[in-house]
């Protein structure tokens, strides 16, 4: 019997622990120990999407990782702080944002749609022609170098990268220079001031409505992007739009109309330019770009890989396209090549040798639009100034893109920070009634081994709460009101193991044995109960655990960790202190230890 | 030191659960039959995670709960004139809670733009949560599967660690559990919703966690057991299920204390939502659990160890022992647990039965 032995063990586990969790986080005294909340704790929303294939089948691990990585871009696009996207068992993705009820996140889970497009238009989509047109948010850093008297933000940041730039005279298609592959580079500035309403349908009707009769038919009117003063200022209403409203426009309206500038383009609904047989106006930095019918899919793509082109070392994305994929990838650059084709493209959208270019689009957004540098009939390339990482970007969007996997909503949450709150207070009071029954019949039980009960449901809950900060910090676990009930449950079972021992310790008692001996014979046969009886309820957990999403994962993972908790504390907690408790002659009390009556009668059964 | 209640104590009460097994054997097989009824004339009542719906909750400080139940009626009938609305409840005194069929996004967010402005309240104070009914189905497909695999996990480990009849009682009586909740919650139409899937496979964990504890008992007695002829299996078994009794007791009752202080607060305070769901699950299941541990767990592996042929010969031996011996033994000790007597006279050498308490035999009863 050493019991100073494992009382250290415990102090190491207990100091390591708080340590993890104190020099683990930053800032305050509260926020280095705050576990990490679930949303139905701190209010929220919460969407889960679930993958649809088309043949049933769950989708492979590595489709559903990039469709995840696809719906962050599109929520951190959204200007959606702290948005949580995760995985969840085979098919599943949700998109939680903690604290801030958000609407925002709620139809990121739209399939992605990759598509490749004919530039048949350019024009200028900053939005600076007309006179009170929204001021880009970000004020540019550059010109800030002036006198800084004049707090006004220069309106047109850094003047709109053309996306006409000549190639790299690639091999086979160039991209613009400036086609940066990352689309949130220009989009997630302008997306940060809260993008609203945009999840709300809004009917052509209601934006004529918006915009007066005479405006919206000086728009339907136009069959070019106007230049007349008079023309511009007839379409000012249109400045006032919401991005919802801009999707209701048609496609010609959307290209034509000076006002719609590319901040309010960019932040349509996901899928509002999906739908493959019609022309969509997309924009590329602050140019608009008017777009041919799709006549190449996502699909059609077989890969799209980040390569080094031999002999140049210049950074390309090769592409390979599907049998039938590949026939349509020829014809459409031939027509782009040629600049054949109904309708042909503008003068302003051809490269000098009067080559078309065509348009990678993802979702809204134009990932890249290069010229076509020759009819392709196999592997292609794009070509252009990519870096190693822009060069991956455009592959993924690409490959994405290809997906066959879209999402059906399952569910959505929102929890308003009161209710959450509701629920915290209603968990942890529960928590601490639950506490607080089990400590009164132990003491009624067990007269004074009571406090040893009590004292290693405390070190329990010490220990759990420890290890909650360490593992919300480390692996994201968050506590949930299923979290909560998990550890509630999971007292009843911690003080089992103490009815267990102290049971055996009264039959060894009674069988006549000396209470110090007794003490440490109980728990050599107790100690295989407990570790059979909890091996069980760690099997359930794990089980539960692995199989099994959201709430009921948390849930399992509560009760896995209470009961590992239980016995660091039965093994290095309750056994030593007994053991040490048995050497005091007070444990021999009736009165003191609850034993009493079971030592009376083994004294007198002796006598 | 008498009565009932301190022989419990002393885990002496010498209750002849085994002995009557035919009796708790009836008392299961009503219970199953009446489950399998109500299962197939009455079934479940699904949340609204299985049947599909919207559901708001506006706090209470938005006015009465009529007010509130006319706004969303007015507010979901012109977003959707099809739209159903389940009649409004308060849950504790924090907010409404109202129901309607399903909406899609853009209803949703209607309804709640125009509650907001009839209640005179801020959009952001008003929850609402959307469930496809595909949603529950998957819980429940991933329970399900979940209980699969825990099963064959745990049968497994019960054969490695104990035996496979013990094994297959255990998990009987699991069963027994999972079929009785079921058919509790069928009767008196409980909602169900997946945090009561939840709570149904947390039962899995608990109602194995007892009978194994109990199981560990008999097993610890029956040890060696056909080595000597003084008790038979049967009597080994119901006293280990008397010796653990105190424990049982014991157990069930700090396990269903926090589980019902669960209940009461979710109950009580938040009306519907996870922790009711939760704690009235738990409680029934562990309830029927600790019933199902004393009374009905040890008795099927009575009955299954009774068809072993070793065990069906040692338990004629004792008997025919027991009537060489003479009437005297069965009358001396009416309805005791003779194993009692037997133990202390005869310790088998390694068995770890009863210890002999150098205390009279007498002392006993």
């Amino acid at each position: 019997m050493r019991p100073g032995r494992q009382l250290a063990l415990l102090g190491a586990i207990f100091v390591i622990l708080a340590s993890l969790a104190w020099f683990g986080g930053k800032g305050g005294f509260s926020d280095r120990l705050a576990p990490q909340l679930g949303l139905d704790l701190v209010g929220g929303s919460r969407v889960t999407y679930k993958a649809v294939t088309q043949d049933g089948a769950p989708p492979k691990p590595e489709e559903l990782e990039q469709a995840r990585q696809i719906i962050q871009q599109r929520v951190d696009a959204r200007g959606v702080a702290e948005a949580q996207v995760v995985t969840e068992g085979n098919d599943l993705i949700v998109v939680q944002v903690a604290k801030k009820a958000e609407d925002a996140i709620r139809d990121v889970g739209q399939a992605s749609q990759l598509f490749f497009r004919k530039v048949i238009k350019v024009t200028d989509g900053g939005g600076a022609v007309a006179p009170a047109a929204t001021p880009s948010a970000a004020p540019s850093a550059s010109a800030s170098a002036k006198p800084s008297t004049s707090a006004k933000p220069s309106a047109s940041a850094s003047a709109s990268p053309k996306a006409s730039g000549s190639g790299g005279g690639a091999a086979m298609a160039s991209a613009s220079p400036s086609a940066s592959p990352a689309p949130s580079a220009s989009a997630s500035p302008a997306a940060t001031p809260a993008a609203d309403d945009t999840d709300v349908r809004v009917t052509p009707e209601q934006v004529q409505a918006k915009v007066g009769k005479a405006a919206w038919d000086a728009a339907k009117a136009l069959t070019a992007v106007p230049t007349d003063a008079a023309q511009i200022v007839a379409l000012k209403p249109f400045a006032d739009l919401t991005p919802a409203d801009v999707n209701a426009l048609t496609t010609e309206m959307q290209f034509y109309v000076p006002q719609v500038s590319c901040d309010k383009l960019n932040k349509r609904i996901t899928g509002a330019i999906a739908t493959p047989d019609k022309q969509v106006v997309a924009c590329q930095g602050q140019s608009k770009y008017l777009l041919d019918v799709a006549k190449v899919a996502g699909t059609d793509v077989d890969t799209a890989t980040p390569q080094v082109e031999q002999g140049t070392s210049r950074r390309v994305v090769g592409l390979t396209f599907s049998g039938a994929g590949q026939d349509k990838w020829t014809n459409l650059t031939r027509e782009a090549f040629q600049n054949t084709g109904d309708p042909k493209c503008d003068a302003g959208a051809v490269d000098e040798s009067g080559r078309c270019a065509v348009a990678v689009v993802l979702d809204n957004k134009i990932l890249s639009a290069p010229y076509i540098q020759g009819v392709l009939t196999d592997r292609s390339q794009i070509t252009g100034d990519f870096d190693a990482k822009s060069a991956k970007e455009l592959a993924d969007g690409i490959t994405y893109g290809s997906l066959a996997i879209s999402f059906k909503q399952q569910a959505t949450q929102t929890i308003t920070a009161t209710l959450g709150g509701e629920h915290l207070q209603a968990g942890l009071l529960a928590a601490g009634i639950g506490l607080l029954l089990v400590i009164i019949y132990s003491f009624f039980y067990y007269r004074l081994l009571g406090t040893v009960i009590t004292l290693s449901l405390l070190l329990s809950a010490v220990l759990t709460f420890l290890a909650l900060v360490v593992l919300g910090r480390t692996m994201g676990f968050t506590l949930s009101l299923a979290g909560i009930a998990g550890f509630i449950v999971s007292l009843g079972v911690a003080a089992d193991s103490f009815v267990i021992y102290f049971e055996r310790l009264k039959d060894e008692i009674r069988e006549g044995r000396a209470p110090r001996s007794a003490v440490q014979r109980a728990w050599v046969r107790a100690r295989r109960t407990i570790l059979t009886a909890n091996a069980i309820s760690l099997l359930a957990a794990v089980v539960l655990y692995l199989v099994s999403t959201g709430a009921v994962a948390g849930f399992a993972f509560a009760l896995g960790l209470a009961t590992l908790i239980d016995l660091i504390v039965v093994f290095l907690f309750r056994y030593p202190i007994m053991a040490l408790f048995a050497r005091t002659d007070a444990f021999l009390s009736p009165r003191v230890s609850g034993l009493g009556r079971v030592l009376h009668e083994a004294k007198e059964a002796k006598a | 030191m008498s009565g009932l209640a301190s022989r419990l104590y002393r885990g002496e009460a010498g209750l002849q659960i085994v002995e009557r097994r035919k009796l708790w054997f009836g008392v299961a097989g009503g219970v199953v039959l009446l489950a399998i009824l109500s299962l197939v004339l009455i079934g479940f009542k699904p949340g609204i995670e299985f049947s599909g719906g919207n559901q708001f909750q506006v706090p209470v400080a938005a006015g009465s709960l009529a007010d509130v139940e006319t706004a969303i009626d007015n507010a979901v009938k012109d977003a959707d004139p099809g739209a159903t609305m389940v009649p409004a409840q308060q849950i504790g005194d924090a907010v409404y809670l109202i129901r309607t069929s399903a909406l899609d996004d853009a209803q949703t967010k209607a309804v709640k733009e125009s509650v907001a402005k009839a209640l005179n309240l801020d959009v952001k104070s008003i929850s609402d949560d959307r469930v496809s009914p595909q949603w529950g189905e998957q819980v429940t497909q991933q329970a399900l599967l979940g209980l699969g695999i825990f099963l064959l996990v745990v049968t497994a480990y019960l054969v490695i660690r104990f035996e496979w009849r013990m094994a297959a009682a255990a998990v009987a009586s699991l069963i027994f559990d999972l079929v009785a909740t079921a058919a509790v919650y069928s009767v008196v139409g409980f909602e169900v919703t997946p945090s009561t899937v939840i709570g149904f496979l947390t039962i899995l964990g608990f109602a194995l966690y007892d009978v194994v504890v109990v199981f560990d008992k008999v097993q610890e007695n029956t040890r060696g057991i056909t080595g000597s002829s003084t008790s038979t299996y049967a009597e080994a078994a119901n006293l280990a299920l008397n010796q653990t009794f105190m424990r049982s007791i014991n157990t069930s009752l700090v396990a269903l204390l926090p589980v019902g202080g669960l209940l009461f607060i979710g109950a009580g305070l938040l009306g519907a939502g996870t922790l009711k769901d939760l704690g009235l699950v738990l409680f029934i299941g562990m309830a029927m659990a600790v019933y199902s541990s004393l009374f009905f767990a040890t008795p099927v592996l009575v009955w299954l160890k009774e068809m072993d042929p070793v065990i069906a010969n040692h338990t004629q031996r004792v008997r025919a022992r027991r009537a060489s011996l003479g009437k005297t033994a069965a009358e001396v000790v009416p309805g005791q647990p003779v194993v009692a007597v037997g133990a202390t006279s005869a310790p088998k050498a390694g068995a770890k039965p009863v210890r002999p308490a150098g205390r009279p035999a007498t002392k006993r009863r």
